[in-house]
């Protein structure tokens, strides 16, 4: 499969059902940007979306989160390839 | 060895074992098995309370030492991180950092770590660890951490942080003896991990560190690990009983805060992302990723169902189908049960005691009032069954998931479905349950609706008014059933109908960002389950043994009193009591909705509770029967005419009541939650008034229009 072409950030509910994103910004109520973060989904965090773009359904970390869509407007995020494994958090 | 210059020495060990019980606190991440833990240490020891001033929920329990010693343990509320985001956190960290008056601070912390998600659950232990308190690490499911294939390395863990770590499996009571051995030591080592502040944060730590310890009376050690929050905290939730920190404090926190945003720098990130270096490093002495499930997971499997946008619908429709069916059909033999053998208890009494005040004071005030609502126990129990089995499995997050959807619609988020969903039992756990709701203004709209859920004490009402409209023998089940489901329906509309209205009017507020753990599924786990029904039922009764038993009293009085002339019917010493003048005052009101003064006595009794109208109406209209059974009140009711002859309890009037019950604010215990969660009169006193006002309303159209159209 090739792999997708490098696109600017999008945000997380654009991102189609089984892509990966790895976060570039956080945007929005500076708490929930902090929250975010302490959850391990801070920028450079890989994200793979699951389902959903009114809510979102995303693994972060081996755990699943759901984002409504006002959090998963404010994550910006950059598609990359499908790595074999997309456990860790950090690359 | 020399420690950094903002490492505090530590404090001098303890030598002797202390001389009252140690205090643990619990803490650890939402669905890190926390609850689990505390009940396999603590058992049937334990409290349920509240801390004063919020609805959080405080358990404290008693767990015993390898030698015996009572130890006590508090379960502190999950959270992520100390930098609070609901009032739950807010409990949480106000704790361990001593801020509150009414709890001490613990003496030690136990920190519950889910082994599967080392790294995310570390972030929280790297904050505790900062407190300088002994803290013992639990890594909880080391049996899904090793059927994930990790290899997860307790030892190296506690050599990494220089404190106990036990490996656990609490749902199996695995590592429990080796748990209470650590909490036995009379002497716990202090952390001996140190990380790097990052230095363009260090002089701004230093410096309220200092702060605290002079103007709040803090330890170092507590004082930096406090310096280190309010940096990230943006003491954005404050709640009730939390002591304020000094004027010196928050002047030097806000010029730091201003000074860096001049700087344009992100310091709450930096600090985030710094612990997160630090966490890394350990996490990667500690765990080797899985090597198994390199396809999906049993959970992936059940959540492309459950989650699907199709199926998922069917699949929640399906268990809140079952939920009802449970509780109507499944409640009626416990509760037939209770109401024989309360009218048993009501009929010795009548028989042992001589007739008197006394007499009646006792059964008619005490026994019929708080049997009235003791009645409702086992449906309580049953959807608290429910509720525990859809949370300890898991599936209640996805159910929130689910609902995000179409909450979202009226301003909401998916956290608000399960307080909705519990106020169909009772308003009350509901009103406790919004405490995990972060934002306030959606905590609030979510307080202000809940009550809107049809809740079991309207069931009684609407059976008696569905008895009385529709005869057993003209009309089928399903009509019944029907009508039933319009009310329970027209509840549920409103509340989201109003929750739409007041998130464009009164609380108006950006659109509310939601962020939620949905857990692997897990088999429930039985004596969890079983100890969240027993909590509940107990919680229950205390509030029927003391706020009802105290309203029922009261209420007996104002119809007994003043006694009528010797030879009175029991309708004409009400007619004549306190209760009887209050119908008689209230009528003007109530007369456009097609209602006499003696359904005034009921809806001013209910007012206590709305359950409490059905006894009403029984002492009112004199019918023989005790209030369980609805048939000889049918009859008694129909009976009822208005002074020119007409029929009472027309169909119109009926349907008029119960859309009026629907509507109407009708709950004292209710009233009294809200104000102590809202900390002011203002809310309940809004709620009542909108409440009532449009029950009022609705019950006037229904009663007009339908005269209007000849019914």
């Amino acid at each position: 499969m090739p792999a997708p072409s490098p696109i600017a950030r999008l945000p997380l509910c654009q991102l189609p059902a089984g892509a990966v994103g790895r976060v570039q910004a956080i945007t929005g109520d500076e708490g929930f940007c902090q929250r975010l973060r302490e959850m391990g989904c801070g920028e450079a965090a890989l994200i793979t979306k699951i389902s959903g773009t009114t809510t979102s359904l995303c693994q972060v970390n081996g755990t699943r989160i759901a984002l409504n869509h006002s959090a998963a407007m404010n994550i910006l995020v950059e598609r990359v390839p499908v790595p074999p494994r997309t456990e860790s958090r950090r690359a | 060895m020399q420690l950094p210059a903002h490492i505090n020495p530590p404090a001098p060990k303890r030598n002797a074992a202390p001389a009252r019980a140690p205090v643990y606190a619990l803490v650890g991440n939402p669905n890190c098995g926390k609850s689990t833990l505390f009940n396999a240490l603590t058992g049937l020891k334990q409290k349920v309370g509240n801390y004063p001033g919020v609805t959080v929920e405080k358990k404290v329990g008693t767990a015993y030492s390898q030698h015996g010693q009572p130890l006590t343990v508090i379960d502190l509320p999950g959270a992520y991180s100390l930098a609070a985001r609901s009032p739950d956190e807010a409990v949480t960290r106000d704790v361990l950092l001593g801020r509150r008056s009414d709890t001490a601070q613990p003496d030690r912390i136990l920190c519950i770590v889910d082994a599967t998600n080392l790294e995310r659950n570390l972030y929280l232990v790297h904050q505790v660890l900062d407190l300088g308190r002994p803290v013992i690490v639990v890594l909880n499911m080391m049996d899904l951490a090793a059927e994930a294939g990790m290899a997860v390395f307790p030892d190296k863990l506690a050599q990494e942080l220089g404190v106990p770590v036990i490996p656990c499996e609490a749902v199996r009571g695995k590592g429990l003896i080796e748990l209470r051995l650590a909490m036995s030591r009379a002497d716990l080592p202090l952390s001996r991990h140190a990380w790097d502040v990052p230095g363009a944060i260090a002089p701004a730590v230093a410096e309220i560190q200092a702060s605290l310890v002079a103007h709040d009376a803090k330890s170092p050690l507590i004082a930096r690990a406090e310096s280190l929050l309010l940096l990230t905290d943006q003491d954005s939730v404050r709640v009730a009983g939390s002591t304020p920190l000094s004027a010196r404090t928050t002047e030097i926190l806000a010029g730091w805060q201003k000074r860096w945003s001049a700087e344009n720098m992100d310091w709450a990130g930096t600090l985030v992302s710094s612990r997160y270096d630090a966490i890394g490093r350990i996490a990667a002495e500690v765990v080797q990723p899985g090597t198994a499930g390199q396809g999906p997971s049993p959970s992936d499997r059940i959540d492309a169902v459950v989650t699907h946008p199709i199926w998922g619908w069917i699949t929640l429709g399906a268990v809140m189908c079952l939920i009802f069916v449970s509780i109507f059909t499944l409640a009626e033999y416990p509760m037939n049960w209770i109401d024989r053998h309360i009218a048993a208890l009501a009929d010795w009494v009548k028989g042992s005691m001589a007739p008197g005040d006394l007499r009646d004071l006792i059964t008619d005030g005490a026994i019929s009032g708080v049997g009235g609502v003791v009645i409702f126990l086992p449906q309580i129990l049953i959807l608290f069954f429910f509720i525990g089995l859809l949370e300890s499995t898991g599936y209640m997050a996805r159910a929130a998931f689910i609902m995000d959807r179409l909450m979202s619609r009226v301003g909401l988020n998916g956290k608000s479905f399960i307080p909705l969903l519990s106020s169909y039992a009772c308003a009350i756990p509901g009103i406790m349950a919004t405490r995990t709701i972060e934002d306030p203004k959606d905590r609030l709209v979510t307080i202000l609706v809940a009550p809107l859920m049809s809740c079991s004490a309207r069931l009684p009402v609407y059976l008696l008014m569905i008895a009385a409209l529709l005869p057993a023998e003209r009309v089928p089940l399903t009509t019944k059933v029907g009508i039933m489901f319009l009310m329970y329906f027209l509840g549920t509309f409103a509340a989201f109908g109003f929750a739409w209205l007041f998130k464009r009017t009164l609380l108006k507020g950006v659109p509310p960002m939601m962020i939620m753990e949905l857990p692997p599924y897990r088999m429930p786990g039985v004596k969890d389950v079983g100890l969240h029904m027993l909590e509940r039922a107990w919680i229950f009764l205390r509030r029927a043994g003391t706020v009802i038993l105290g309203i029922s009293i009261v209420l007996w009085f104002l119809s007994a009193y003043p006694k009528a002339p010797a030879g009175a019917s029991p309708s004409e010493q009400l007619s004549g009591s306190f209760a009887g003048m209050a119908g008689h005052a209230l009528e003007p009101v109530i007369k456009p909705l097609g209602f006499d003064w003696q359904i005034g006595i009921g809806l001013i009794s209910s007012f206590a509770a709305r359950e409490v109208f059905v006894s009403t109406m029984g002492v009112v209209f004199n019918a023989e029967a005790d209030d369980g059974d609805t048939a000889p009140l049918r009859s008694a009711l129909l009976k009822a005419r208005w002074p020119d002859g007409r029929m009472l309890f027309t169909p119109l009037v009926c349907f008029g009541l119960m859309i009026f019950y629907v509507f109407a604010m009708q709950c004292i215990s209710t009233i009294a939650i809200v104000k102590r969660e809202t900390n002011s009169w203002k809310w309940p006193l809004f709620q009542t008034a909108y409440m009532t006002g449009t029950a009022w309303i609705l019950a006037l159209l229904v009663y007009q229009v339908g005269r209007g159209l000849g019914f």
